[in-house]
């Protein structure tokens, strides 16, 4: 376990950038409120694999040995071994989800065909983010507003209203549904 | 013949030594023959294991810019130049400030990147939104046309079944009986 370096924390941002924008302020040094200093939260690679986690948690997990350690803190994602890209995964969704810039809400019928892995359709598209550029991040919400995944758009919010109902505004990266169907290899190292 | 010569000319030339020579001709030939040198001694070079000659002289050395070697000749890549003095190994970011600078770097690209993109997407709206409009007066235009194509048939339809009665008598009977409708047709034929 240790720190990210320069370039990887680049890397890091420049992902998480594309769903909350300058919201990762808050990720860094999230707001204390009323007075009291909230812990500070630090981001640590594992492998090849990126956690957040409170600083103390860190600091307390440089106790146990490599090999013993499995995981601490929340996923956020891993780096790809040759090319060193940052892949976000489906466990940064509860981090990401209260930062996110660009937003869509599905409709109750629109929600089982997402977790079942399927792009989001117009015809299952109940509200979207204005303004929101071609091929941008965005977060996948039900109605209820429990965010289910995210994505990239397909289309800009101008483009998009334009087209039919069959054609897909949202390709899917992540959803909630990944959590069965991507058990077994989820979290293996 | 030749001896004999030589014999009378070296004779004279040495009672001519015996004589007391002046002092330019004498400096001269001093330095030529007659002055006894010390022996020669040997003067011994100094064996290449002697301790002055062990001593390795500073040779100057090229740097790879001043050599001039082409660059594909040289051992090291073209791409891979190593930062010369840098230190070695990974530098970590864990300091809230240094996250924010990088964070703001990244955010000043991604924006730079989101706003050059609408900025596309905006005009290329623009474009197609006048493209579809100058479609669409065309469309309209000759929309139009075929209207008054089929307004100026009907009309003359209508006129040909108002007016025909009193002005086709007088054709029919001036000329024969076929001829003259078929040229309208021909007439109407180009919607």
């Amino acid at each position: 376990m240790r720190q990210l370096t320069e370039e990887e924390t680049k890397q890091l941002f420049s992902k998480l950038a594309n769903y909350c924008g300058s919201a990762i302020n808050n990720l860094i040094a999230p707001p204390s409120d009323e007075g009291v200093a909230a812990d500070r939260y630090v981001f640590r690679l594992h492998g090849n694999r990126v956690y957040y986690l409170p600083l103390k948690l860190a600091n307390l997990a440089t106790s146990v040995p490599r090999h013993n350690l499995m995981c601490m803190g929340t996923m956020m994602g891993k780096f790809t071994k040759n090319t060193g890209k940052f892949r976000l995964n489906l466990t940064a969704l509860d981090i990401i989800a209260p930062q996110a810039r660009y937003k869509v809400w599905i409709k109750p019928n629109g929600e089982m065909p997402f977790l079942y892995g399927g792009h989001v359709l117009k015809a299952h598209v109940a509200r979207f983010s204005e303004d929101s550029g071609e091929h941008q991040g965005i977060l996948v919400l039900n109605m209820a507003d429990q965010p289910l995944g995210f994505g990239i758009t397909a289309r800009s919010t101008a483009e998009s209203r334009k087209l039919n109902p069959t054609d897909i505004v949202v390709f899917a990266q992540a959803d909630a549904g990944m959590y069965l169907r991507e058990e077994d290899s989820l979290f293996t190292t | 013949m030749a001896p004999i010569k030589g014999s009378s000319k070296g004779a004279s030339s040495v009672g001519g030594a015996k004589k007391p020579p002046s002092s330019a001709s004498r400096v001269s030939k001093s330095s030529k023959k007659d002055v006894k040198r010390p022996p020669p001694q040997e003067v011994k070079a100094k064996s290449r294991s002697a301790p002055e000659n062990l001593k390795k002289t500073k040779k100057r050395v090229y740097t790879e810019a001043e050599l001039d070697l082409p660059k594909l000749n040289a051992i090291t890549p073209v791409g891979v130049v190593k930062p010369k003095g840098k230190k070695k190994g990974k530098t970590f970011v864990d300091d809230e400030e240094g996250m924010r600078t990088i964070l703001a770097m990244v955010n000043a690209e991604k924006e730079g990147q989101i706003e050059s993109k609408m900025m596309k997407a905006r005009q290329l709206e623009e474009i197609r939104e006048a493209k579809r409009k100058e479609a669409e007066a065309r469309h309209a235009k000759k929309k139009s046309k075929l209207e008054d194509a089929k307004d100026a048939i009907r009309q003359k339809k209508k006129r040909k079944s108002g007016d025909d009665k009193p002005t086709e008598p007088a054709p029919k009977t001036a000329k024969g009986t076929s001829k003259p409708p078929k040229e309208k047709r021909k007439s109407v034929s180009f919607a």
